[in-house]
């Protein structure tokens, strides 16, 4: 619902708001999703930050999910520390919204790790321009 | 008598802590700019929460002017509906090219301005972009190379900036997905600090090879105290631009 609000918001602005790239081109608002797992590596880079998730699906295999998220600077004002908020062995889950390309691939927005705590890790779907 | 006194100090200091400062001035008499600000969506820079936080005192960010649609011409319309559909792939800025002027405005990054005698400057954390603005009188050089961020003179009318920008290329996109406009552009900016921490921002964009007439548009600058630009190298790490050609080579939508 914050999201929706929050779009809203940015559709009314006179100059709407955008991240690096268009969000539209890569994933799919209309396609959110929930995974949970075990971190496996964390790329604190520009101009999105990555991190790599292991995730055990109904078959009981295991998935190798990717996912973008906000850049270092923005992730920092939001209280992120580099190799302390989110690292290797971190049980967390992740709400995001999948890639266009059917891959395990997710456009990151909050997440939650096992003992409750949660964090903003990307934007909201949409800011990217025209979905 | 006594606890009387340090009541009325206190209330005193109450009061004074709850006025907002008035709006700094330089010793000419102008406005003073000078501070580290956040223009567009507070919100999108720092979060929901933290941006509830720090909304000014008194209420509500002031409403965003009713957005003026872009007065462009039929062809160039169609060809903005065009960037639409291939849902902004072709954005120069997942390029990790500078974004021009007015989108740098409207970044999710804050930017410090520094405003010294004869000059304004203003330094973008978003892909390393500054200008260096005179404001003592001297007009546009005549020997302009066209460039993302154009070429930038200012003058003040009363107590707002005036900005003049010319001298654009045509590889920069003006604010949504697919705003493209010509290297004709002419960008007029008014910067007027209304209050301690608010600066309202008027831009119109004038294109006689795009458009069929001035795109006036108006966002509200924030004050970030506490704040400092820091870092953003789009191009460490940009898998996007490596996921976009693969996207361009394998969906069917992309191909010309």
């Amino acid at each position: 619902m914050k999201s929706i609000v929050l779009a809203s918001v940015l559709l009314l602005a006179g100059l709407p708001v955008v991240a690096h790239h268009s969000f539209a081109a890569e994933y799919d608002g209309e396609k959110p999703i929930t995974v949970k797992g075990v971190i496996t590596k964390v790329d604190w880079a520009n101009p999105h930050m990555h991190f790599y998730l292991d995730a055990t699906n109904d078959k009981g295999e295991v998935e190798h999910w990717k996912f973008e998220g906000y850049p270092p600077n923005m992730l920092v004002r939001q209280g992120w520390k580099k190799d302390m908020t989110l690292k290797a062995g971190d049980h967390i889950s992740v709400f995001a919204w999948l890639a266009r390309d059917g891959s395990k691939l997710a456009h990151s927005r909050e997440v939650t790790w096992s003992d409750g705590k949660k964090m903003q890790s990307g934007p909201p779907a949409g800011t990217g321009g025209a979905n | 008598m006594k606890p009387i006194v340090i009541g009325i100090i206190l209330a005193a200091a109450l009061s004074f802590a709850q006025t907002k400062p008035p709006v700094p001035r330089t010793a000419d008499g102008k406005p003073d700019l000078s501070g580290v600000w956040q223009g567009g969506s507070l919100s999108f820079a720092i979060g929901e929460a933290n941006a509830a936080r720090v909304a000014p005192a008194g209420g509500a960010p002031a409403a965003p002017a009713k957005p003026q649609a872009a007065p462009y011409q039929e062809w160039a319309a169609k060809k903005v509906q065009e960037f639409r559909d291939r849902r902004g792939i072709d954005d120069p800025m997942a390029r990790c090219l500078m974004v021009g002027i007015p989108r740098i405005t409207s970044m999710p990054m804050p930017f410090q301005i520094t405003q010294v005698p004869g000059q304004v400057l203003f330094l973008y954390e978003a892909f390393h972009s500054f200008r260096i603005i005179p404001t003592d009188g001297r007009k546009h050089p005549d020997d302009i190379e066209s460039s993302f961020m154009g070429d930038t003179v200012a003058h003040w009318e009363g107590d707002t900036l005036v900005v003049d920008v010319i001298g654009f290329n045509d590889k920069t996109w003006l604010s949504t997905v697919g705003s493209f406009h010509s290297d004709k552009l002419h960008v007029t900016e008014r910067y007027t600090r209304v209050d301690f921490d608010t600066i309202t921002y008027d831009v119109t964009m004038e294109d006689p090879e795009v458009f069929t007439g001035p795109w006036k548009q108006r966002s509200t600058i924030r004050l970030r105290p506490n704040e400092r630009v820091r870092e953003y190298e789009c191009g460490e790490n940009n898998e996007d631009i490596v996921r976009f050609e693969s996207i361009l080579k394998t969906d069917e939508r992309y191909k010309r």
